[in-house]
């Protein structure tokens, strides 16, 4: 029952990078900035969680205060940071490094304060096993899962049923339109950065739980998810969270049929060939 | 004003050859992934040095410790060599990590100048330069210890591996493999992992699927996060490593119960590891005591080279070394060759405490 353990291993981190990925879908196809910092706002929200946890917080607590520091963050950064290049006329290039130069910036701050050491939440609970049609799982996978599903559900919602919502879709479609329509644009960039990024705490939380703290951890797995919301399409939820959970179970299958080393490579190696033939993506006509 | 000159001169000249501070170099991991053990390996030299400043230095000099920071990366390592040795003259740099130390031998070597490593373990270190002493030995002693012990005392006869995609990693997969199978065992499977990356689960339910009697696991970090994946698929296997293992937050987890490993010995004084705790709030734990061992063999071939009136270089601190031989610090260490040999011993983590199963002396 390898393949069946892969695949439900496969599911269970794509259910935690399409969470990843549709909150940078919903920043990168509003703000058309790329977001490097998202990473480091990912572990942001691992590390205050743990912090409140260790402050004595319930678990549910623990998790809304990263949830509402991340949100913070994100507003704070596209505030005080994207907002003024872009009122100077930074290209976007400068902007990217500019993220780049912030990610750095947390990230280590991160690291000073709380060491490079992979830290635990030392929650019991949450390596406890049940088997699930034959495959074993963590009480922290199963969270990961309908985390998972509740966030793509929500971000869905958002995106389609709320005014701020359309607004972020209409801000997306025509940033000039929106401008002269008085969606007033920057305000909604500021929004939908902080929700992104209190999203983007959920996985900060979960990942962890399961696999320890770490002050990098969030550059690789951003850097997958970069990769499902371009190949999903840029601006679809959908693609962002179906194509996570495409790479990461092919990551785990492809096990079955080669080593490890070769598994990363081969997986990116298709979508390459993918987008050459579909280069705006699945989710997208 | 050419009698201010003269006068500073003149004192400049009667300051005593013992204000000359001596600088050694230290190129190490001190942010990153790899900082976890970059950092204690800085205390440890550190610890070392300040205890004999304290003293008064090594033969009336102090030492002066610079310390550059390569994230474990072996490009970066390059930069900081060049500009320790070549702008702060340094004799001696400290480094850590096998791909880091490879790529600073050549010029250890070109510029002359002693590279000292007390912790990375890859084979390739033993001869990568004859300025790079290691005061640790290579893994290929310690796993050829280890597969000895499981093929022959545990009768452990199929192992799988699961190593760390880099130099240390795949050095460790290639010495077990190796030393498993000419000791009479087989090994069944392999699977790597990139360093940093602690989700082991994909990789050890293969493992788990060849139905091994161990799985030889050969990583730097994010070993309590292995111990807990192994437990949660249930594995039947026995997990067993090298010196690795010795991580205290490893075990303290219950779910490491049963692993087997080899260990360098070196143990301090209780006095030593309370006074390092007291200052730094961690534990004197192998990679702080290896690095203060390292730190104090360099400052005895310093303290030679004052003593016979030679100059701190690193062509005369090798040969102090090489004439010197064999060190007392906190471990007996004896430099045949420019690897160091020590004693190893052969444990298991039983009720949260890593326990005695077996000595094996140096060769």
């Amino acid at each position: 029952m390898l393949w069946l353990n892969l695949l439900i291993n496969g599911l269970v981190w794509g259910c935690a990078l399409g969470m990843v990925a549709v909150s940078f879908s919903l920043i990168f196809a509003t703000t058309r900035f790329f977001h490097v910092a998202h990473a480091a706002v990912y572990g942001l929200g691992g590390y205050v969680s743990w912090s409140a946890l260790k402050h004595g917080l319930p678990e549910w607590a623990a998790l809304l205060v990263g949830i509402v520091v991340c949100g913070l963050a994100g507003a704070a950064i596209q505030k005080l940071l994207y907002e003024r290049l872009d009122r100077r006329g930074a290209t976007h290039l400068v902007i990217l490094i500019a993220s780049l130069g912030l990610s750095a910036v947390m990230q280590n701050g991160i690291a000073a304060i709380y060491t490079s050491n992979v830290l635990q939440y030392g929650l019991p609970w949450g390596n406890r096993t049940t088997i699930i049609g034959g495959a074993l799982l963590t009480n922290t996978q199963m969270l990961t899962v309908v985390f998972g599903i509740l966030s793509y559900l929500g971000a869905m919602w958002f995106a389609h049923r709320t005014v701020l919502g359309k607004r972020m879709r209409a801000v997306a479609s025509n940033p000039f339109l929106a401008e002269i329509t008085r969606l007033q644009p920057r305000q909604v960039h500021i929004a939908v950065m902080a929700i992104g990024s209190a999203l983007v705490c959920i996985p900060g939380v979960l990942v962890p739980l399961d696999l320890g703290l770490q002050p990098f951890g969030g550059v690789p797995i951003l850097l997958t998810a970069t990769i499902a919301v371009i190949a999903g399409g840029v601006g679809s939820i959908s693609g962002a969270f179906v194509l996570a959970l495409v790479i990461a179970v092919l990551q785990n299958l492809s096990l079955l049929v080669m080593p490890g080393e070769w598994s990363i490579g081969i997986t990116f190696g298709i979508f390459v060939i993918f987008m050459l033939f579909r280069p705006r993506g699945l989710f997208t006509g | 004003m050419l009698r201010i000159s003269t006068i500073a001169l003149a004192l400049a000249l009667a300051v005593p050859a013992s204000a000359q501070t001596i600088k050694l170099g230290a190129v190490l991991p001190l942010t990153g992934p790899a900082a976890v053990i970059g950092m204690q390996e800085q205390r440890g030299i550190q610890f070392a040095v300040d205890e004999v400043n304290a003293k008064g230095g090594v033969a009336g000099h102090k030492i002066e410790m610079l310390f550059e920071d390569n994230q474990a990366k072996p490009d970066q390592s390059v930069l900081l060599f060049n500009k320790l040795v070549d702008l702060q003259k340094v004799p001696a740099v400290f480094t850590g990590y096998s791909g880091p130390s490879l790529a600073m031998a050549p010029l250890a070597g070109r510029k002359k100048t002693l590279l000292v490593n007390g912790g990375a373990q890859a084979d390739a270190l033993d001869k990568a330069s004859p300025y790079l002493i290691n005061t640790i030995p290579v893994l290929a002693g310690e796993l050829e210890v280890l597969a000895n012990y499981l093929v022959a005392d545990a009768g452990k006869k199929t192992a799988a591996i699961l190593f760390e995609n880099n130099a240390a990693g795949i050095a460790g997969r290639d010495d077990f493999l190796a030393s498993f199978e000419k000791a009479g065992g087989k090994v069944l499977a392999q699977e790597p992992v990139p360093f940093g990356d602690t989700n082991y689960r994909p990789a050890l339910l293969k493992l788990a699927a060849t139905s091994p009697d161990v799985v030889f696991v050969v990583i730097t970090s994010g070993t309590p996060q292995l111990a807990d994946q192994v437990r949660q698929i249930d594995a039947k296997f026995t997990v067993v490593g090298s010196t690795f293992f010795s991580d205290p937050e490893l075990i303290a987890n219950p779910n490491a119960e049963g692993f087997t490993h080899t260990q360098v010995l070196i143990n301090a004084p209780e006095g030593m590891a309370a006074a390092f705790k007291a200052k730094y709030g961690t534990e004197f734990d192998f990679f702080p005591k290896q690095y203060y061992n390292a730190a104090t063999v360099v400052m005895t071939c310093v303290e030679k080279l004052l003593k016979d009136g030679k100059p701190v270089t690193g062509e005369n601190l090798l040969a102090a070394l090489k004439e010197i031989k064999t060190f007392k610090g906190l471990t007996t260490t004896v430099f045949n060759t420019n690897t160091a040999a020590t004693q190893i011993n052969m444990n298991r983590i039983n009720g949260k405490q890593d326990n005695l199963l077996k000595v094996i002396a140096p060769k």
